[in-house]
């Protein structure tokens, strides 16, 4: 009885949860196909409010339109390269600091992951920030962008608390067979913590395909710029006439081109996600059951 | 990841130019003393002349990225440019969207190019008491261009609203020869003629254009307005506000009008006008002519009604009549047709302009390093040429004649065959700003009507002609605050401001009855608005006294 009690409770459990989860899908998804549809429609469709989850008008001019721009490109490229190198940068300097910090037994321990924390609830501030970043003589570089950021200290506690749920006895063995120490650290615990590094590798790299605060603040050269940064723009050219007094021969940008570039964006986060996803589903309840 | 938020980064801002202030402000150089900062000025250079620098000269400008025409480093205007005047730009690119936001922190950090373009009125004060910008009133002298034009336009007063509390004014604005409203209502005059109606000329005649519409049409709103986000009644508040004597929406500012008869400013949200105008749109809102969500929908929705034949009435200007509604509207009903039509008349008259507005554009701001660089002299007279010579704006809007431009007699432009701009060659294969870089809103803006209104459409042109007959009212007087008292006055003013936006909706949309509008008059009494009043008057009576 108690069985079939439960298969019954489960069963009505499952049933609302598809229901709602269904629902969570939609609501993520409409906006999406949206965009889809709208980058694919002409612009007096959307400007007369037809297109919804069906392109209408049906063209690929504006991919064509957007893809012939040569600034699109460049900043698509700067977004590969600040991605790529940031991430490069951010793994190999958050791992070695959490592999560090997993250590029970390190003097001043407590103090490193001190400074780590303290920069969680303070900052020098913006202007600060930019007076040091542009004093180092990195204004109008990669560097500015790439190593700021680095060390994500939620990233860096997520990444402690699993090297410290690893099995001490491995590192103690293989150290009795006369491994050093970065030897243990690369041959047995990193093959060790593929979910971890996945997951971080997941982090750091969207949240620096997403960024554009920094090159915002520090890049005064258009070929310097990342996409987000020309999509922000162009958003803002499209709704930008709140202005008074603007000049009058100032147009707006079309719609479509808008989606265009929003969908030629996410593209690759949206091709990578996937594969990445399930050490991303692993290496994100580590937190949760370890603090 | 260490992030910065808008919030925190306006924050920082602040905090940075109140703490700025504590510059170094004492070592003053005589002004008046050019000897070390002459390299490549001209020494005859005057009004009509052309600038050309004795010796090549290079100068960073804050650059302003419109995404509708980016910046390329190929534009036949910096070559040109540098042709003639002997000078090159570097420009510091900063994308549009972000354009203020950067500006505040490269002159917050002390990192601000010596040109700073792009800066309307109002928006240099805050910079003013950080000292990092110059007091450009105190330099005219090296710019005959811009003096010239003060005076031969009787601009004096335009000016002088700029002045701060010192005396001194710390923008070059861009300069019009006429005012220019743009702003205006679209109307669907197919409609109008089906109906035997003629063009509203008054709002009262808007009304029973409105009303007859609704009669023929009962199920939908016949006006539905768009440009009320984030302001709600942006433009409509601010077009009618000029026929009141009362701007509301993007004309509120701080709240306060000029009143001529009693030669005091007044708090613009209590005055009698704004009650009427409110009364007015009231009105329209019970009788179920304006549809409500006027002042909350985006501007696509309106766009979407109108085009849908579900309104007929709505807000616009010269470029959204023909980019954003006509070629929708053609499509979804071939026999509609949209005309702007000139801003109705109200209980002051044909006016054109009120007291609060001037006939200044944005304009360029000084980095204060500037003034000691050597070249000091031959920058302002380059800004002088380029913005305010008449070969110069010539030059930034239209380019170079018989490449980019053709020009028979005063006035008469016409892009070359090859180039378009605003649609006047739409089948051209470049375009003027895209792919020469004139026409750019850094570069070019105000200046004579007839270089104004050479984009101008000729329907466009008959809509300025009826708008320019209409007289203008007196600029308001100066009345600068000093640094103290604007801090003060802020902490008034948003709360005001505020109160004044939500019972503005309150009332039109009948969530609150105009026999309550004592109550709300005592409210903003009750928020210190006297107290406000009495720091702008007596501003303004302190500013006669010293400079007046």
């Amino acid at each position: 009885m108690v069985t079939v009690d439960r298969g019954r409770g489960h069963r009505v459990f499952q049933w609302v949860n598809g229901v709602i989860l269904t629902g969570v899908v939609i609501v993520t998804l409409y906006p999406f196909v949206n965009i889809v549809a709208r980058s694919l429609s002409d612009e007096n469709a959307i400007r007369s409010g037809q297109v919804n989850l069906i392109p209408r008008g049906f063209t690929f001019t504006t991919y064509e339109y957007v893809v012939s721009d040569p600034t699109f490109w460049t900043n698509y490229r700067n977004t590969v390269v600040y991605t790529v190198v940031a991430t490069l940068i951010a793994m190999f300097l958050t791992t070695c600091y959490a592999y560090v910090l997993s250590k029970k037994d390190l003097k001043g321990r407590t103090f490193l992951i001190g400074i780590a924390v303290f920069t969680m609830f303070f900052s020098g501030g913006l202007i600060p920030n930019y007076v040091l970043i542009t004093s180092l003589g990195m204004k109008d570089a990669i560097w500015a962008i790439v190593l700021p950021n680095a060390v994500n200290v939620f990233n860096l506690l997520i990444m402690k608390t699993f090297f410290e749920g690893l099995p001490a006895e491995l590192e103690e063995a293989a150290a009795i067979d006369g491994m050093s120490t970065y030897g243990i650290l690369l041959r047995i615990v990193l093959p060790l913590s593929k979910a971890v590094i996945a997951t971080m590798l997941l982090f750091y790299a969207v949240a620096f395909w997403n960024s554009w605060f920094a090159a915002f603040l520090y890049m005064s050269q258009t070929d310097l710029f990342p996409v987000t940064i020309f999509l922000r723009n162009l958003i803002a050219g499209a709704t930008g006439a709140s202005s008074v007094g603007a000049d009058a021969m100032d147009l707006t940008v079309a719609a479509n081109i808008k989606s265009v570039t929003m969908v030629l964006t996410i593209l690759p986060i949206l091709g990578i996600y996937p594969f990445v996803q399930r050490y991303f589903i692993t290496g994100v309840m580590l937190g949760a059951v370890k603090g | 990841m260490y992030q910065v938020n808008r919030r925190q980064a306006m924050l920082a801002m602040g905090a940075f130019v109140v703490l700025a202030g504590c510059g170094d402000d004492g070592a003053k150089k005589k002004t008046d003393d050019f000897s070390a900062n002459r390299t490549g000025a001209m020494t005859d250079y005057g009004p009509g002349k052309q600038f050309k620098a004795t010796a090549p000269l290079s100068f960073t400008v804050l650059y302003n990225n419109h995404p509708f025409y980016p910046m390329k480093k190929d534009w036949l205007f910096w070559s040109e440019l540098g042709k003639r005047t002997n000078v090159t730009i570097q420009p510091s690119v900063v994308p549009l969207s972000d354009y203020e936001n950067k500006r505040s922190l490269v002159i917050g950090a002390g990192d601000a190019p010596p040109i700073i373009p792009k800066t309307y009125p109002a928006q240099e004060t805050p910079f003013v008491a950080s000292g990092a910008i110059l007091p450009v009133s105190e330099y005219l002298d090296l710019m005959p261009n811009f003096t010239d034009k003060i005076a031969r336009w009787n601009l004096k007063g335009d000016v002088d609203t700029l002045r701060q509390a010192d005396g001194r004014f710390y923008l070059l604005p861009g300069l019009h020869q006429d005012y220019w409203v743009d702003y205006s209502l679209a109307i669907r005059t197919d409609v109008l003629d089906k109906l035997g109606l003629a063009i509203p000329e008054t709002w009262d005649d808007l009304h029973t254009v409105l009303k007859a519409m609704k009669q023929e049409y009962p199920d939908s709103y016949p006006m539905s307005d768009r440009w009320g986000v984030p302001t709600p009644g942006g433009s409509l508040l601010n077009v009618m506000g000029l026929a009141y004597g009362a701007p509301g929406g993007w004309g509120y500012r701080n709240g306060v009008i000029w009143d001529d008869t009693t030669q005091k400013f007044v708090f613009t949200g209590a005055s009698e006008p704004y009650k009427q105008m409110l009364q007015y749109l009231g009105t329209l809102v019970k009788e179920k002519l304006l549809d409500p969500e006027s002042f909350t929908q985006t501007d696509d929705l309106a766009i979407q009604k109108l085009v849908s034949g579900k309104s007929f009435v709505i807000s616009s200007n010269a470029q959204s009549l023909v980019n954003e509604y006509r070629p929708p509207l053609a499509k979804a009903n071939p026999k509609a047709t949209l005309v702007k039509i000139p801003v109705p008349v109200g209980p002051l008259g044909p006016v054109k302009a009120g007291h609060h507005i001037t006939r200044l554009e944005n304009g360029v701001m000084i980095s204060k390093k500037a003034r000691d660089s050597k070249d000091f002299v031959a920058m302002m007279q380059f800004i002088d040429w380029l913005w305010y010579s008449d070969a110069g704006e010539e030059f930034a809007k239209w380019g170079v004649e018989g490449v980019t431009y053709t020009k028979d007699g005063p006035g008469a432009y016409k892009p070359a065959p090859d180039v378009d701009i605003v649609g006047l060659n739409p089948k051209a294969p470049k375009h003027l700003q895209k792919d020469f870089g004139f026409a750019n809103g850094v570069f070019a803006y105000g200046g004579t009507t007839e270089l104004l209104e050479s984009t101008f459409s000729d329907e466009e042109k008959a809509f300025q002609k009826v708008m320019n007959a209409r007289k203008a009212l007196p600029v308001e007087p100066p009345h600068p605050l000093t640094d103290e008292e604007r801090e003060q006055a802020t902490l008034w003013e948003t709360p005001l401001k505020d109160h004044v936006t939500q019972n503005t909706l309150k009332f039109i949309l009948g969530k609150r009855d105009f026999g309550d509008w004592d109550a709300y008059v005592k409210e903003l009494e009750g928020m210190n608005m006297p107290a406000y009043l009495g720091l702008v008057n007596g501003a303004y009576e302190r500013y006669k006294k010293q400079h007046g």
